[in-house]
């Protein structure tokens, strides 16, 4: 009765044409009338797929899966393009994760000194460990000005020099004349809080076009025939709705999937629904096991500590109060590069010298440091400290562990956006499914993303998104027949996981699972370590199975939602794992104790003539595709050749390999 | 009509005169004590808070004396250590 009530309250806020009372859920929903801020819309109340659960059905020119950076930009590049576009999210736009982002973004503008893109280009092909597809990269950093300038245009309040141009800064690895010019100002920011300016502005220029928004919409799965993407289906979590959308554009920008791990910067709802969705739908995967991780970040809330805190003396501390980085590192100690230090934590809590309870993370130690130094020096380290670990730092050490930060791999697409997938020997664009963001793999990131090339990413791919659907397509198209039960297994899996009954609750699961993957495929990987993780990984995805949801209810189940959110999680996890443990060497982000060099098709750090050229298949300059089969969790790999020629090689002409030294 | 209402206004005023409405008319709401926060974490985190927002404070008009950046981030340069880093925090790396 309850739910009766709320249904009615909550769908007499919008514009119903026809004021008759709404029946609850399960009693059909033939009368059903559901329109979109009173506009006259095509949607349709179906009994197609379901009599339990009340369906309609949209039809739009184009639909955008999330609402970040990346989705905010396709969208409503399309709407300004003409098509009739729908956006659905998950989170209210200005909620998504970008707005976390608070470094800047790279563009070769030239205002600080003479810069060119194609020595950004070198630098980000030069980051990606040669695993980044050159075509794509050539795209992005020659957009790069144009796009920033743009959002300039759309009102983004970037800091200014004296001149009134953008400020620009170093950071990043951004180097001139590729590479031999010293350092580049390349960096673009608004004061500190560049990703949340980006959002709000693309959100507020995307209110000028009439782009019909879906918020609190969770995509459940892509509509696909014969390989097509015909759209997708979505229940609404207000009201407990399912939602077809039929399009005959589909963009994928849902984000990336840092909760697998047990420690992550990202947001709760990072849970990469995009990937699993394509997953789901046979496609592969691209690139999944190179994961960007920092090493202190603080235990159990996920925000990461400078390592200007090392710099300025702060050590590392195991739970023998040992100084451990003098042993792995003796020169260099606590100021190691990133990896070895992660590297080293993680050996030190293998090898059970972790702190707290469960031995799972080190400290590091502040305390020895003069107040007064910290507060000059790192100001607002203490609020940090006493806000998110709950310590004095001037008193006690800071508990922190490797942690989680960027997806590099995702959805694979070529350079304008389009989905692909590789079979017999090319790539094949799937039509009607294009993807971008931290949820795409163009690859523009390769093995290894370079600091403030991310939100550069967004802006760039989600206007490419736009672009290609406008150049091939026109508005107001009619859409090719859809199956009248398209969407039946995913309305059957939201069905049984709303009545699921086993005897593991979805939060069990969920540390089980980030568990397994913070200790089997976080910074430390080897051989065997993987191995036993792809077991316990699979393990723990058959209890899946097993899984006992709470809130039968069908108006706002966040219990459901996060079990779906946790079948897509699972979905990332083993292909991330798998991934990790087929790659045989160390690459960027992708680092293995058992195989520390990098295997090209030559060997770049020798000249290369009179070496022969290896087979595809005994080198690892390559993507790795990875799809899964859903119902028993076993991962298969195929791999695809990295794109080693740019768009044009007249105008800017490929880096050819060499080995990777800063 | 604007007589009724003339005639009304006054009228209310008795009725619904609230305890604040006769304090500042009289000038004794700038003696009462303010509210003290419970201690809450909010109430317990506020001194800290004070001291270090003293650390980031805004650059006269906003120009940064040394780059002369208009708009940018306040505090030391956030790029000093190789990666983005304010109040302790990384962002971007």
């Amino acid at each position: 009765m309850a739910s009766v009530r709320a249904a009615s309250r909550l769908l007499s806020k919008r514009i119903l044409s026809k004021t008759k009372a709404v029946p609850a859920a399960v009693q059909g929903s033939r009368d059903f009338h559901f329109s979109i801020y009173g506009k006259k819309t095509s949607a349709k109340v179906s009994d197609d797929i379901s009599t339990q659960y009340p369906v309609v059905d949209h039809e739009f020119d184009a639909v955008v899966v999330g609402a970040g950076g990346a989705g905010l930009r396709a969208a409503f590049g399309l709407s300004e393009a003409g098509f009739n576009t729908a956006c659905i999210t998950k989170l209210f736009p200005t909620r998504s994760h970008t707005v976390a982002a608070q470094g800047g973004i790279n563009a070769a503008l030239g205002n600080m000194e003479e810069d060119d893109w194609r020595w950004h280009f070198y630098d980000t092909v030069k980051g990606s460990d040669w695993l980044g597809d050159q075509d794509a990269i050539h795209y992005m950093t020659e957009q790069a000005p144009a796009a920033v300038v743009e959002l300039e245009n759309f009102g983004m309040p970037f800091s200014r020099t004296e001149e009134g141009k953008i400020y620009q800064r170093a950071f990043g690895g951004q180097s001139l004349k590729y590479g031999k010019g010293g350092q580049a100002h390349r960096c673009c920011c608004v004061a500190d809080r560049t990703g949340h300016s980006l959002l709000h502005t693309l959100y507020g220029r995307s209110l000028r076009y009439d782009t019909s928004y879906f918020v609190e919409y969770f995509a459940l799965d892509l509509l696909m025939e014969n390989g097509e993407c015909k759209g997708v289906i979505a229940l609404c979590m207000e009201d407990g709705s399912i939602h077809r959308f039929r399009a005959k554009n589909t963009v994928i920008a849902t984000g990336g999937y840092g909760r697998t791990y047990f420690s992550c910067t990202s947001a709760h709802t990072s849970t990469g629904d995009g990937n699993a969705m394509v997953t789901r739908a046979g496609l592969p995967c691209q690139d999944l096991e190179f994961v960007q991780f920092h090493p202190t970040g603080i235990y159990g809330a996920g925000c990461l500590i400078t390592e200007g805190c090392r710099g300025e003396g702060g050590i590392l501390v195991n739970s023998e109060g040992e100084r451990f980085m003098e042993r792995y590192a003796p020169n260099a100690k606590d100021l190691a590069s990133r990896d070895v230090v992660s590297r080293s934590m993680t050996i030190e809590i293998r090898e059970g010298r972790g702190v707290g309870p469960e031995k799972d993370h080190v400290y590091l130690q502040l305390t020895h440091l003069p107040p007064q130094q910290l507060a000059t020096r790192l100001p607002g380290i203490s609020e940090t400290a006493m806000i998110f670990a709950g310590v004095d730092v001037t008193k006690d050490p800071i508990p922190v562990l490797p942690t989680v930060h960027y997806n590099m791999g995702g959805i694979p697409t070529n350079y304008r956006g389009q989905v692909i997938t590789y079979t017999e020997g090319s790539d094949k664009v799937v039509p009607g499914l294009y993807a971008c963001g931290e949820s795409a793999c163009a690859s523009v990131h390769g093995a290894n993303r370079l600091g403030a090339n991310s939100l550069l990413d967004l802006v760039v791919f989600g206007r490419a998104c736009a672009l290609t659907i406008a150049e091939e397509n026109k508005p107001g198209e009619k859409l090719s027949p859809l199956a009248p039960s398209a969407g039946e297994e995913s309305v059957a899996n939201l069905d049984k996981l709303r009545y699921a009954n086993g005897s593991l609750r979805t939060s069990e699961i969920r540390l089980n699972m980030q568990k397994t993957m913070q200790a089997h495929a976080a910074v430390f990987r080897t051989g065997s370590v993987l191995k036993e993780g792809c077991e316990k990984m699979d393990a723990v995805y058959q209890t899946l199975a097993d899984i006992k949801t709470f809130d039968r209810g069908i108006v706002w189940n966040t219990d459901l939602v996060e079990s779906l959110e946790l079948q897509n999680l699972m979905l990332n996890g083993v292909q991330t794992i798998n991934s990790a443990e087929q790659r045989k060497e160390s690459r960027g982000a992708h680092a293995r104790e058992d195989f520390k060099d990098r295997l090209d098709e030559y060997d770049y750090s020798k000249p290369l003539t009179g070496q022969e050229k290896k087979p595809f298949e005994q080198h690892w300059r390559k993507h790795t595709m990875s799809t899964v089969d859903v119902k028993t969790g076993k991962v298969s790999l195929v791999y695809r050749p990295v794109i080693d020629t740019s768009l044009d090689e007249q105008e800017c002409a490929h880096v050819p390999p060499a080995i990777r030294s800063y | 009509m604007l007589s009724v209402l003339r005639l009304c206004a006054p009228a209310r005023t008795p009725v619904c005169v609230l305890t604040g409405c006769s304090r500042a008319a009289s000038g004794s709401v700038k003696d009462k004590q303010p509210l003290k926060k419970a201690k809450t974490p909010q109430g317990r985190l506020d001194s800290p808070e004070e001291e270090s927002r003293a650390a980031l404070q805004k650059f006269p008009d906003d120009v940064n004396p040394v780059t002369k950046e208009k708009g940018g981030p306040r505090g030391p340069e956030p790029t000093r250590y190789g990666d983005w880093e304010r109040k302790g925090r990384c962002y971007d790396f």
